[in-house]
């Protein structure tokens, strides 16, 4: 019976067992031998073409942005015939995930996306290459037509981030300006805001009372003044009454500052004293983005990724400035994602270059920009893209003032991890409910926060031996 | 006798070699990983560097840690989906094993749910929850109740994850009770019923002993599960819900792993949680033996 069919078991027996058997096989270089399997890729095409070089290329993002960052290393690889970029998308909320375990699992791509915030951590355990060299000798990346804003972030000098050496290149910067809607104020016969002079908190309050409005009279306001995200927009009035989370060392919580509990108090009290957002409990993102979208909603924050969006809208928006706290200042958050490359990578000319092409090259920002999925990250394209007013926002123009003047990083960008800054969110929502008062938050979450912060500098201090 | 041990070995051989992949599988996919974060547990890793030992500290840090102590309450709570669960599986078990018309159709549709992916109905829950314009709130509104936003509250959010747990485990739960009412003898019924049995009766002391073995294999299977819940919570609230109200043990692990680079400290979270499962799986195993009897 065996000697029968022993051929036959046999042969899918070798099949079998060398197939997982090279599978582990290349599972166990990849965790001794430095790189990944874009190395084993890598020799195998240097055998085909002497010339050949493979690169990974991992990023995320939105169909959109998918296409439009595929679209743009096609372009690059017909351009460099000698270069073959393979590339690895996730999902945003898959990609961290998938980052660290590849850095885990010894085989980070060549070129990646990563968040300014884990900076410290990667260069610290030797995951990014040092860009500086490379950047400086290479005659086709003029540093300072890019914003000071966006290279800053990828800065570090071992000690504070924002100085020293280059670990990345910002992919985009991207400055959540305030916006209107036009046609609502004209139709309610309020005079514009101006471009130029921010609101004071009390006449952005007055103006957006005008414009909560119950239209049909049934008792439910069906128009609202506006819809601020917490997590996003309150460091906006914070920042504009002169108060952070941090100090300047980046090493303790300042949120018992009387400046903080004011600006944390006005946020509540648009919905609690003022009411003119949705009650807080349908404050959340989807819900005002839609009421901004139908139309519902006078004062909404607007980032450049929602530029092709809005073009459908049903009604004409602009941009103006925050309204300013007792600074007299307007101040908003501009995030920001880097393009680093491995320190292990083969080719780093290469991987630099391709860094290059996505972010400071004009043919691969012309391709990005074109697809509306971000500003220009070259200062002087960027002017001439805000100089045409034909396209909605007109004033585009407050977008480069955000970057240039008033933008800032979230507090967890200066600190080894956000632990401590993200506890600030998780607890709120009884201070923005009205049920605990923001002078007994601060102090009873200040402790908290600091004792993370505590850790994550303790860290942070380690990870550097 | 020489060529029959030469089979024999052969056998052998033949034997082993088909045991090998998964062997192989188990030992370098579960073992190692699971040896090698019991390490990671007692030593400062951040996932990305060295790893320096620092004995039981991650496990002292654990007992003084609030949110870790909210991500396990959370975590036991959203476990009271499980009686519900086998409650209402049972009942429908009942229903349908009578023999009304469309079994078929209706063990189709509870099965459902069950086979789509828990990300898919994770983000449909999501929109029916939604405070404004979700179908779960626009029901209540034809009976005049003004329904709350279930993700953004911090007493509606478990609940709502429950129901939506049960919802979709229902259709599993069922098809198995519905198996083993199908084994059981109408001969007992009858014998109970001739003892003047019936009803409730019959059902309490036949039915449910008789589907013991699987209500205990469901709720083994369903405490594993529940004590792993993440996938829910990671779609539906990405921090960790209003006041890490909706945040499990998983949920938690994963973050302080990949959000915050402790590694060391999250392998510390799962080792526990490994030890949890184990200890009350054993319990329940051992209850089990003292309970069971046999019906010959």
């Amino acid at each position: 019976m065996l000697k029968k069919k022993g051929w036959f078991t046999l042969l899918s027996l070798v099949l079998m067992v060398s197939v997982v058997l090279t599978g582990c096989g290349g599972k166990n270089n990849a965790s001794s031998g430095g790189n990944s399997g874009s190395e084993a890729t890598a020799n195998a095409g240097s055998k085909d073409s002497k010339e050949t070089k493979n690169l990974t290329f991992m990023f995320r993002g939105g169909t959109d942005e998918q296409k439009a960052y595929e679209g743009v290393v096609k372009k690059y690889e017909a351009d460099h015939p000698n270069v073959k970029v393979k590339i690895v998308v996730t999902a945003a909320d898959q990609y961290a995930t998938k980052l660290k375990a590849s850095i885990t699992g010894n085989s980070v791509p060549d070129v990646f996306y990563f968040e300014s915030g884990d900076l410290k951590a990667y260069v610290n355990s030797g995951v990014l290459l040092d860009l500086t060299s490379y950047v400086e000798k290479n005659p086709n990346i003029d540093l300072n037509n890019i914003w000071k804003y966006g290279v800053d972030l990828y800065r570090y000098d071992g000690s504070m981030a924002g100085q020293g050496n280059l670990y990345g290149m910002p992919k985009d910067v991207g400055p959540f300006a305030l916006g209107y809607n036009k046609t609502m104020f004209e139709a309610a016969g309020i005079p514009l805001p101006d471009k130029d002079k921010p609101y004071t908190w009390d006449e952005f309050i007055k103006v957006a009372q005008q414009l909560t409005i119950d239209k049909d009279g049934d008792g439910k306001l069906d128009q609202f003044g506006a819809g601020f995200n917490v997590q996003w927009a309150l460091p906006s009035f914070v920042w504009s009454n002169g108060a952070d989370w941090l100090d300047a060392t980046k090493t303790k919580v300042t949120i018992d500052d009387p400046k903080f509990i004011e600006a944390l108090q006005f946020f509540a009290d648009m919905q609690l004293k003022y009411g003119i957002t949705p009650s807080t409990e349908q404050a959340q993102t989807l819900d005002t983005y839609q009421r901004w979208m139908k139309g519902e909603m006078a004062f909404f924050p607007v980032g450049p990724w929602d530029m092709s969006t809005y073009e459908k809208l049903p009604f004409d928006y602009d941009l103006i400035p925050y309204p300013a706290g007792s600074t007299g200042k307007s101040a908003t958050w501009t995030g920001s994602l880097g393009i680093g490359a491995s320190a292990k990578t083969k080719h780093p000319d290469e991987a630099v270059d391709l860094i290059n092409y996505l972010t400071a090259s004009k043919e691969g920002m012309e391709a990005l920009v074109k697809a509306k999925v971000q500003i220009p990250n070259l200062m002087d394209m960027a002017k001439e893209w805000a100089a045409d007013t034909t396209t909605k926002p007109a004033n585009k123009e407050e977008f480069l003032q955000v970057v240039n003047e008033y933008g800032r990083v979230l507090p967890g960008h200066y600190t080894y991890n956000a632990e401590w800054y993200n506890l600030f969110y998780t607890d709120i929502q009884p201070v923005l409910d009205g049920k605990v008062t923001p002078e007994e938050y601060v102090k009873a979450e200040q402790p908290k926060m600091q004792k993370l912060l505590d850790k994550a500098v303790e860290q942070e201090a380690k990870s550097k031996k | 006798m020489n060529a029959k041990s030469n089979l024999y070995r052969k056998e052998k051989i033949y034997g082993f070699l088909f045991i090998l992949p998964p062997l192989l599988g188990l030992l370098i996919f579960t073992l190692y990983p699971m040896i090698y974060s019991i390490y990671g547990s007692f030593t400062d890793w951040d996932g990305l560097g060295q790893m320096n030992f620092i004995g039981l500290g991650n496990f002292k840090d654990l007992w003084s840690d609030e949110l870790f102590h909210k991500a396990l309450f959370n975590t036991l709570f959203m476990m009271l989906g499980i009686p519900i669960g086998i409650t209402l599986a049972l009942l429908l078990a009942l229903g349908l094993n009578r023999g009304v018309p469309g079994t078929t159709a209706f063990r189709v549709i509870y099965y459902v749910p069950v086979i789509s992916s828990l990300a898919a109905v994770s983000i449909m829950w999501n929109w029916a929850y939604n405070g404004d314009y979700g179908l779960v709130n626009q029901f209540l509104d034809l009976f005049g109740i003004s329904g709350p936003n279930w993700m953004a509250n911090k007493y509606t959010v478990k609940p709502a994850l429950i129901i939506m747990a049960v919802w979709k485990g229902l259709g599993y739960t069922m098809l198995l009770y519905l198996a083993a009412l199908q084994s059981v003898s109408r001969s007992y019924y009858e014998a109970a019923e001739l003892d003047g049995a019936n009803g409730f009766k019959s059902f309490w002391h036949i039915t449910w002993p008789m589907v013991r073995p699987v209500t205990f294999f469901i709720i083994v299977t369903n405490i594993i599960g529940g004590s792993q819940i993440f996938t829910e919570m990671n779609i539906m609230t990405p921090t960790g819900g209003p006041e890490y109200a909706s945040a499990s043990v998983v949920f938690y692990i994963w973050q302080k792993a990949f959000g915050n680079f402790q590694m060391g400290y999250a392998s510390a979270m799962a080792v526990f949680l490994g030890v949890f499962i184990f200890v009350v799986t054993l319990i329940q195993f051992r209850m089990n033996e003292k309970q069971s009897f046999d019906v010959d």
